[in-house]
Order: C-alpha cells, then structure tokens, then sequence
C-alpha cells in the first residue's frame, strides 16, 4: 500500500468522515492540540532557558529535568493522540500539504534531537549540575531545541494555509495515470 | 475600514500567520507557565519548590509571554476589526481574558505567594486552567465561526 493509496483509505473510514463532517470536533481537537502546546512548549521554554543560563537559575536542572518529566508526557501524548485524529481527518489533503511534511521532518528531528542528547544531557543532570559552567553540548541542545520548537510551531500553522485542490489534483491524475502534478 | 485599508500588516500575505506564530509562542510562555503553576496547586510537578517560589521565578516568564500576547494580538485584531468585532467566538473570548488576566493577578496572585487552604487551592487552580482554556477555545473558534457554526 503507498503511503497515498493508505491516506486516502484512513480518510475514508467512518470513524474519519463523521469527524470531518461535524463542525464542532475538529475546532475543539485543535483547541486540546493547542493548549498541548501550552503545556509542553511552556515547560520545554523553562527547561531550555533554564540550560542556557537565561532563566530559573534558583533550580537545579535536575529539579526541573525531573519533575517536569510527567507533565511533559503528559502535554505530548495530548498533542500527538489530537495530531493524530486531525491528520486522518484530512490525510489526503495533507499527503499533498508541503507544510505538514515540513513538520513531519522536524518531528523526526526531535526523535534524533533526544537520542542524541539523551545520555549526554537529558539523563546527565547531576553531572550538568555539579558542572562549574554549563557544558557547551546542554547550551548547545536547548538551541536546538528551541528551534525545533519554534520550528514546529511555524509548520503547524502553515499546514491551515495551505488547501491542495484535491478535484484539480484527481482530475489530473485520472488523464495521465501515474503522474503527479506538481502542488505549490 | 479606515484602520483595515491603511493598515500596512494587510501589505503582506506573510505577516498575518507570522504573527499567529508569535501568538502561540506567546501564549505557550505565559498559559504555559500558569499552567505549570497550576499544576503545583493541584499537587503535580515542581514540588520540591514551595509554591510561593515557583510563582515568584514564573511570574516574569508569564509577564512576558503575557506581553508577547497582547501585542501579537491587537495587531492580528487591526487587520480585520470589523470581522473580529462581530465574532461571537472573539468577543467571548475578550470577556474570558479580561476575567484570566484578573483573575491571574488577584485571587491567583493572592492564593500563590499567600498560601490558602488545601481545598481552595485547587479550586482557585482548576478555575484559572478553566478560564485560559476558555481563552485558547475562544480564539480559535474566531476562524470557525460564521463558516459551519452560526454566528
């Protein structure tokens, strides 16, 4: 099945058509994919700063590291469950969506981001601690950690902006077979 | 419409969701961080902390998140005032910020740095998570509404 061919099946279940079809759901699963946000992105913004030096200097990395990790799990399962349910809403649509891929390309990143750092600050915090100065590899994962963010959100938004002309799209597909007409 | 013509954020087609971005970013600092707040109300999080200390360090995040907000915001808003205006959606939501940021600054202040009751607490968290949930349910419905839903 081609990841195509498998947007166009989810879409189409029943589950997907009735969530697509109600006015209500998918203004209020964006509501909880964004107060998901709040909560992640607020505690990920402490912890970064907190790792540049900039701010919440009065806890050690440890506290904050530690005791934010439930919450933040918290925050990123919401996100990823009503991601999840908004995508299979409009799978096809986003199959053609530049933004959405964007966003899926920095998802991955965040993967890498965290098993890059994982050892060496995330699951070091004692260490980072006990550090006289802030070890350049911790300054240098909260950079990049705010931009990922940052980066997601610009992605995320973008995705709204962007409505594939699935008819023109089908359209042109159904004249020449196997050719994919060129979207943006 | 004399505001919407002149207004050089209709200029570019780019400004307005650069701006929404910045929004997010806002509010992800300042509900973010009440949040967290809350949270600690409720018994969850940064316990090692009293939350007297936790609302003292938050406070200038929130603050600035809160900045970030209300200047993203009436530009947005100038963009297109009498659409917003007439929104069922943004003016509930106008009504439920005015109470969070009050709110925020009153009872919430009051109850964090004071102390309170276990009970009132709670209610005092679950009340402020209730109203900036409102808020962010307010705003995004602004784009829905008149579309499906009726105004």
């Amino acid at each position: 099945m081609s990841p195509l061919s498998f947007a166009q099946w989810i879409q189409s279940t029943g589950f997907f058509t009735d969530l697509r079809g109600s006015a209500y759901v998918y203004p209020i699963i964006l509501t909880i994919h964004l107060m998901g946000i709040a909560l992640f992105g607020g505690m990920i913004l402490l912890v970064d700063v907190r790792l540049l030096g900039l701010g919440m200097r009065r806890y050690s990395v440890s506290d904050l590291v530690n005791q934010l990790r439930p919450l933040k799990w918290i925050g990123f399962i919401v996100m990823i469950i009503c991601g999840l349910l908004m995508a299979g809403c409009k799978a096809e649509e986003y199959y053609y969506n530049t933004f959405f891929w964007t966003k899926m390309s920095l998802l991955a990143l965040v993967g890498v981001h965290a098993l890059v750092f994982h050892r060496g600050v995330y699951s070091n915090t004692a260490a980072l601690d006990a550090a006289l100065t802030m070890p350049g590899q911790a300054k240098l994962a909260a950079a990049l950690s705010l931009l990922l963010w940052t980066g997601l959100v610009i992605a995320g938004r973008g995705i709204g902006y962007i409505e594939p002309p699935l008819d023109k799209i089908h359209a042109h597909l159904f004249a020449n077979p196997g050719s994919l007409p060129r979207v943006l | 419409m004399l505001i919407q013509s002149s207004n050089p954020l209709n200029g570019s087609a780019l400004i307005f969701p650069a701006l929404e971005c910045i929004h997010i970013v806002g509010f992800a600092l300042s509900i973010g961080t009440i949040a967290i707040l809350d949270f600690r109300l409720l018994g969850l999080g940064l316990k090692r902390q009293s939350v007297a200390e936790l609302a003292k360090d938050l406070a200038p995040w929130t603050l600035a998140g809160l900045a970030i907000m209300l200047l993203s915001g009436p530009a947005m808003f100038s963009s297109d005032p009498d659409m917003y205006y007439l929104n069922i959606s943004f003016q509930i939501k106008m009504v439920l910020l005015l109470l969070a940021i009050v709110f925020n600054y009153t009872i919430h202040r009051r109850v964090t740095l004071k102390g309170a009751l276990p009970q009132q607490s709670k209610l005092v968290a679950c009340v402020s998570l209730a109203l900036w949930m409102g808020v962010m349910a307010g705003g995004l419905f602004i784009g829905f509404v008149g579309d499906a839903i009726p105004r």
